[in-house]
């Protein structure tokens, strides 16, 4: 049965082509259901995103598509000709493919990003829930979600930030491990600083201090991450209770001193301070970096951090794409011998029926014999059916990657052996 | 063919071997495919070498803690089994590079002297010798891995100053993690040790009538204890860190060494 997948992505449409098609997460099993009822599909589910719309059916044939494109471009408001640049059509094994290396995240925007593994699992559980997936479908996104998920943890893929706000987080976690239970002292109300505070903060920190030159904007930043809004002017006193400190101030000389943190340390009895600087103009005396127990991080460190951390996704991407291509081998070959098995246990059925009705024929005119004559006849027989039969199950077994072809293939055999 | 005790200690050996040398192999591949393989390879090596720690109780009654080959065989066993520990629960695959070694050449050392094992003299035969040797064994274990982990953390820390990433990268745990485990094993295993070292002195006060007659391993012995009694003073101080670190770890290390090496001359 025919898989066919049709839709559009960053980098085939445009922002404004792409956000037409996008369908809201409350509409989803309207779109589904109608994908479903559509003349000719079989099973059908959809994939929405900020980046991607592919809608994913198993149909009786690739008649379908036109019905599919027209569809969407109902979807879309638009005509069919517009839409229909933007669209890619990607068929049978092509479509496990595809699903593998999206799930896996190696052909999101950011490549190896770990959200749309997430956004494919939700696809693939409101379809099952609507009960538009029949069970080739069902099957595809099972193993879809396998590979997914063995992509992640063979290569890590998804480990290593690529973004200067992530990679401060994650230089956070390898000096403290966990970041619950951690205070953060923001200065300044930078766009980056803000970003960095916030992911923090999505990591469960206990507590993010807030501090800048106009003590409102410090209240209005402090509410966004349920913090608390201090004074610009007792930095000092802060610096000794927080772990990380994030500047990103428009101030033209440093606010924070070697002294300070030297101070600050000491109260801490030594326990490691974290220090970013995101600002430019520095904000953060770099001699600080001599400090024992202060680590510090400008601009320029965390992006070469993510540079790196770039070039490893890079790297770990090639290994995802043998895994990838490894995984829609054997599950061709699976889907391939499943789909032959009713074929060959008919086959088998047929040659017994014949073998054991010339058998009685032949043992009839015969006359009396031994066990063991009998027995010696009977496994003749069986090793000449067997034998018979050998190749064209392996032919059905292995058979040609189109479904025309294949199908082609088993009307012959089924003519050959006089099967229904 | 006869199957001796030896034997599952060279199986063991085998084993240590083949594993530290997939787990150093891993440093170049930087994947933790390898690591798996080491660790498991480490494993099969730890039941013969467990095996055959259970052969020796059951022939001769007591511990393999007679003679230098023994005790050494013992604490690498012990040293493995915290680093089982502290595996499962940290996930620390950089630990590998240190322990496994350390492992293999005190059980090396083991297999080479290969001295029988001993009939204790009635002398050593004492509740207190046994415990004095058991406390020991235990609490070096513990300092040596608290040593393992504070070298851990020393490389942790040095690649965060610099901003460069090393090999062992992305196999160290947080330098938090670290520094805790490093000071946990010290702490516990100094107490075990200076236990065990306060036994040792009973017991020679009993049997010799003197508290220390100033033999090699005795006085490796009472510096390792000093050593490591400033290290876990700096420890608390805050003050563990950087150069002086290095420094002050590696000469309790070689201390140590120097208290296990000194018990061939009991």
């Amino acid at each position: 049965m025919p898989l066919i997948l049709t839709g559009l992505n960053h980098r085939t449409a445009p922002l404004e082509v792409r956000e037409r098609l996008s369908v809201a997460e409350g509409m989803i099993p309207t779109v589904v259901n109608a994908l479903r009822n559509l003349e000719g599909v079989e099973g059908a589910a959809l994939l929405s995103t900020c980046n991607r719309v592919e809608a994913i059916v198993s149909a009786n044939s690739e008649d379908v598509i036109s019905t599919i494109v027209d569809f969407l471009s109902t979807q879309a408001g638009a005509d069919r000709a517009t839409l229909e640049k933007h669209l890619y059509i990607i068929r049978h094994a092509d479509v496990v493919k595809h699903l593998f290396r999206v799930a896996s995240g190696l052909d999101s925007m950011i490549i190896g990003e770990p959200q749309i593994g997430g956004q494919v699992r939700k696809a693939f559980q409101s379809a099952q829930e609507l009960g538009t997936l029949d069970p080739l479908l069902q099957q595809v996104f099972e193993q879809t979600m396998r590979v997914a998920k063995k992509v992640r943890t063979d290569t890590a893929i998804g480990e290593h930030a690529v973004s200067v706000p992530y990679a401060a987080v994650e230089l956070a976690k390898k000096i403290f491990g966990d970041l619950r239970g951690l205070q953060v002292l923001l200065l300044g109300a930078g766009d980056m600083g803000e970003l960095t505070a916030e992911h923090l903060h999505n990591q469960e920190v206990k507590q993010v201090f807030v501090a800048n030159r106009s003590f409102q904007r410090a209240q209005e930043l402090a509410a966004r991450f349920d913090g608390e809004a201090v004074q610009f002017d007792a930095i000092e006193a802060n610096l000794a209770a927080c772990d990380i400190v994030i500047a990103s101030t428009a101030a033209p000389h440093f606010v924070i001193e070697t002294d300070q943190v030297t101070r600050a340390l000491e109260a801490r009895r030594m326990r490691n301070l974290f220090l970013i600087d995101l600002s430019v103009p520095r904000n953060i005396n770099p001699a600080i970096t001599n400090i024992e127990g202060a680590y510090l991080y400008n601009v320029d460190d965390l992006q070469s951090v993510a540079d790196a951390n770039l070039e490893i996704r890079q790297q770990k991407a090639k290994e995802a794409e043998t895994i990838v291509a490894k995984e829609v081998e054997s599950f061709r070959r699976k889907l391939i011998a499943q789909d032959a098995v009713p074929t060959i246990l008919e086959l088998q059925q047929r040659l017994e029926e014949i073998r054991t009705c010339e058998l009685e024929k032949c043992l009839r005119k015969v006359g009396p014999i031994t066990p063991e004559q009998r027995a010696a006849i009977e496994m003749l027989t069986s090793q000449m059916t067997n034998k018979i039969l050998h190749y064209p199950i392996l032919q059905l077994k292995d058979a040609p990657e189109e479904p025309e072809e294949r199908e082609t293939l088993r009307r012959t055999i089924r003519k050959i052996f006089g099967l229904g | 063919m006869s199957f001796h005790a030896t034997d599952t200690l060279y199986v063991a050996l085998a084993a240590y071997a083949l594993g530290t040398l997939i787990a150093l192999a891993s440093l170049v591949t930087r994947s933790k495919r390898p690591q798996h393989a080491a660790l498991l390879v480490m494993i099969g090596g730890f039941a013969a070498h467990t095996m055959w720690i259970g052969t020796i109780c059951a022939r001769t009654g007591h511990p393999p803690l007679t003679n230098l080959p023994e005790s050494a065989a013992f604490l690498a066993w012990t040293i493995f089994a915290v680093e089982i520990v502290l595996y499962i629960r940290y996930r620390v695959y950089a630990a590998a590079f240190f322990v496994y070694p350390l492992v293999l050449i005190l059980l090396t050392l083991a297999a080479v002297i290969g001295e029988s094992p001993m009939q204790l003299d009635p002398a050593l035969r004492s509740n207190m010798f046994t415990a004095h040797i058991l406390l020991s064994t235990v609490g070096v274990a513990g300092l040596l891995i608290g040593l393992a982990f504070a070298l851990l953390a020393y490389l942790q820390d040095r690649s965060l100053k610099s901003k460069r990433r090393g090999a062992l990268w992305e196999m160290i745990p947080s330098l938090s993690i670290c520094r805790m485990v490093s000071y946990r094993a010290l702490a516990i295993g100094f107490s075990i040790y200076t236990i065990g070292l306060l036994a040792g002195v009973l017991w020679s006060y009993r049997t010799n009538a003197g508290f220390m007659d100033f033999r090699v391993k005795q006085i490796g012995a009472v510096v390792a204890w000093m050593l490591f009694a400033a290290l876990l003073q700096m420890f608390i101080s805050g003050t563990f860190r950087g150069k002086r670190m290095l420094v002050v770890s590696a000469c309790a290390f070689v201390a140590i060494m120097v208290s296990i090496l000194g018990i061939a001359h009991v």
